[in-house]
């Protein structure tokens, strides 16, 4: 079976004020698609990214998020990951002395199921106990070299602490890996392209497009055109004012490129404004 | 006299269980003295009130020492690991060592030191036996000019009634690769004042374990001390682990005396108890030396820890280096000061003072006061403190990547106190630390 994302009407505020950021939004994406969502900065592309993926600090109003056909809006975003989401994210946290490897086993095992199971005797958890068992660490380590070597990222970054003292596009390389490691089936990029060099560019576009194939749904979320030179999106979606306002195919994406978001703004500015 | 056909347990916490004490243990004239004469310091020194500086943070409310009773201190030695209590064992078999010393309820229990050891000189032995075989050791060094008898009211108590804890000797020029581990195991109502003395001659080089855990629930009543001879050019690493059980009360006063050139890696961890009220102080002497001082604390529920450190720079061309890490659950509270003195010859001294601190439930409270006091004007000291909760941001990544709340807060904890624990020289106490902060989070 296909899987499917659709967000349908979706309202989301603030949650420590009444700010509506979203206000509306219908998308649908499926495993296999690329879609790209581009729209001008403060537009919420990222709050729709985060109330996809169940951060606390966003609440839904209204509308729904379904996945495969069921709401995933009381789901806690750990619940999520398992059902198949990912959020590669605009700006992704050091935390301090966890190391990449170590996290990345423990979120490994989790969604691949391996924590459902009680520990084996001869494993590394607590025998017979839920909740210790973990992908074996041979099989584990295994897997994370040949991403890392898949996916241009340095061995050493095994390692080292999560996204500490990583440049920019160390981070969006280690996001990437964390992506091809946990193999979701949709996968949600948060401006995966901002603050790259066109060197670092080309290594995260040349991962998506790694990735990208019949398992996998892509929502590339993006303020600029430029990622889509390398990447090719089947659906394009102009995001204006917490909604999407316009989709199309690829030839948006050079509309926006060549215009810029005026005419968005002039045409669909009014139209908020009409309609209130 | 009657004094000295009493028990023990007939005598209690007072003078007669000072005499009473002594007579037990046959000691010599000059040890009773000393008993005495701290005995006399106990009655001076005031209780304190909470108005006084290092006693306004942490009261005394609900301590009573009259509770608590000496141990009868008697039983047999076992030569044979087999022979002891399953949890003492638990704990032995964790570490590769040279040596051991278990001590449970004031009496040795266990003892073994390597033959190869032995012969090269080393002591490594308790205190009773110390002061009958090696009197002009403990003369010279046992509570004169490092703690000292009267330091506060808990530590004159100390010295009047000391019994158990562990006499280390390493004569100049050995240096031991192995550590040599020492437990201290008390049951319930049972009071206890085990000492540590290290004495490292020069260029010696030695690691110690000072563990001390509870023989079952019951509250217990401890006051220890520890003193630190590091001569010049030698290496201490002295690392203690307080994991008594959440009634016991705990008090300790730890001093390190370094000579030229010593250097001192002294790791401190607190897990247990009802109440802690610990006193640590390294004092450099003479020039060259350097101290590093980690610590470790995890109160939970209502357990209240206090942490008192100085770093006391009293020659030039010294460096210390302190880094503090606790993490609070419940209701739990944790008062940490601290002090870098530099008396006005200490120039060139470069000291270093970090404490850091994770505050995981509402309830719980953090309390943070570094202190600088410096009279040489060519040094260089930072000092650093942070209360903290738990990054909201750290959470909702880590989750959304698939771990529980639970994993996720266990993993930002764990990597919180990760910066000391790569810091701790023995790969069986850091593992042991691990456990004890997992063990820690769940609450």
């Amino acid at each position: 079976m296909t899987s499917e994302l659709v967000i349908q009407d979706l309202h989301v505020s603030v949650s420590d004020g009444e700010k509506e950021v979203l206000k509306g939004v219908n998308l649908t994406i499926r495993q296999g698609e690329v879609h790209a969502l581009m729209g001008p900065n403060g537009s919420g592309k990222s709050t729709l990214s985060y109330a996809i993926m169940g951060h606390p600090h966003y609440t839904v109003t209204g509308g729904d998020i379904l996945l495969d056909g069921e709401s995933i809006l009381e789901l806690e975003p750990n619940e999520r990951a398992r059902r198949g989401l990912f959020l590669a994210f605009q700006y992704p946290v050091a935390v301090p002395g966890v190391s990449m490897a170590n996290f990345l086993r423990t979120a490994v095992s989790n969604v691949r199921g391996y924590t459902d199971q009680p520990a084996p005797s001869n494993g590394g958890g607590k025998s017979g106990v839920v909740g210790s068992n973990l992908m074996p660490m041979r099989d584990f380590r295994k897997e994370l070299l040949d991403k890392m070597d898949e996916f241009n990222v340095d061995r050493s970054f095994a390692k080292r602490y999560l996204n500490e003292g990583f440049s920019g596009g160390e981070k969006k390389r280690a996001e990437i890996l964390q992506m091809a490691m946990l193999q979701p089936k949709i996968a949600i990029m948060d401006e995966t392209d901002s603050g790259l060099d066109i060197d670092a560019l080309r290594v995260v576009s040349d991962g998506v497009n790694k990735l990208a194939g019949p398992g996998l749904g892509i929502l590339l979320i993006t303020h600029y055109q430029r990622i889509l030179n390398y990447v090719q999106p089947d659906y394009v979606h102009v995001f204006y004012n917490g909604r999407v306002v316009i989709s199309g195919g690829a030839e948006l994406a050079h509309q926006l490129e060549s215009q810029g978001y005026q005419w968005v703004k002039d045409e669909f500015g009014e139209a908020e404004l009409v309609a209130v | 006299m009657t004094v000295k056909t009493m028990t023990l347990t007939e005598a209690g916490l007072n003078q007669a269980g000072v005499e009473a004490l002594s007579a037990q243990r046959q000691e010599p004239t000059w040890f009773l003295d000393l008993r005495r004469r701290a005995w006399r310091f106990f009655e001076e020194i005031v209780w304190p009130t909470g108005e006084e500086e290092e006693w306004r943070r942490t009261r005394l409310t609900g301590l009573n020492i009259n509770d608590f009773r000496l141990p009868e201190a008697t039983g047999p030695v076992r030569s044979d690991r087999g022979d002891l209590p399953a949890y003492l064992r638990e704990e032995m078999d964790s570490i590769e060592s040279a040596g051991a010393l278990v001590t449970e309820n004031g009496a040795v229990r266990y003892h073994q030191l390597s033959s190869e050891l032995e012969a090269k000189g080393v002591l490594f032995t308790d205190l009773d036996t110390a002061i009958r075989q090696h009197p002009e050791l403990i003369q010279r060094y046992f509570m004169t000019d490092n703690v000292a008898v009267d330091a506060d009211k808990f530590t004159a108590l100390h010295a009047a009634l000391v019994t158990g804890g562990a006499v280390l000797y390493v004569p100049r020029n050995v240096q031991i690769e192995l550590p040599l581990y020492g437990i201290t195991a008390v049951g319930g109502g049972l009071a206890d004042f085990a000492h540590t003395l290290i004495i490292a001659e020069e260029n010696s080089q030695v690691t110690y374990i000072d563990e001390m855990v509870s023989d079952g629930e019951g509250a217990a009543f401890h006051s220890g001390a520890v003193e630190i001879f590091a001569k010049a050019g030698a290496v201490v690493r002295y690392l203690h682990s307080q994991d008594w059980n959440t009634s016991t009360w705990h008090f300790s006063t730890q001093q390190a005396q370094m000579r030229r050139d010593a250097q001192i890696n002294w790791m401190t961890s607190s897990w247990g108890s009802r109440l802690s009220k610990i006193n640590l102080e390294m004092q450099l002497l003479e020039p060259g030396g350097h101290g590093e001082l980690l610590g470790f604390y995890f109160p939970s529920g209502r357990q209240h820890l206090d942490h008192h450190t100085m770093q006391n720079h009293m020659a030039e061309h010294c460096t210390s280096d302190l880094l503090f890490k606790g993490a609070l659950r419940g209701r739990s509270r944790s008062v940490y000061s601290g002090s870098i003195k530099v008396w006005p010859n200490a120039q060139k001294t470069d000291a270093y003072q970090k404490n850091e601190n994770l505050v995981l439930d509402k309830r719980a409270r953090a309390d943070s006061i570094p202190g600088l006091e410096i009279e040489a004007d060519d040094v260089r000291c930072t000092h650093g403190a942070t209360v903290s909760k738990i990054e909201p941001e750290y959470l909702f990544y880590l989750m959304a990547r698939g771990l529980s709340q639970y994993q996720a807060e266990q993993m930002i904890v764990t990597g919180f106190f990760e910066e000391v624990l790569n810091r701790v020289p023995v790969e069986g106490v850091r593992r042991k630390l691990e456990q004890s902060i997992a063990r820690k989070i769940i609450g």
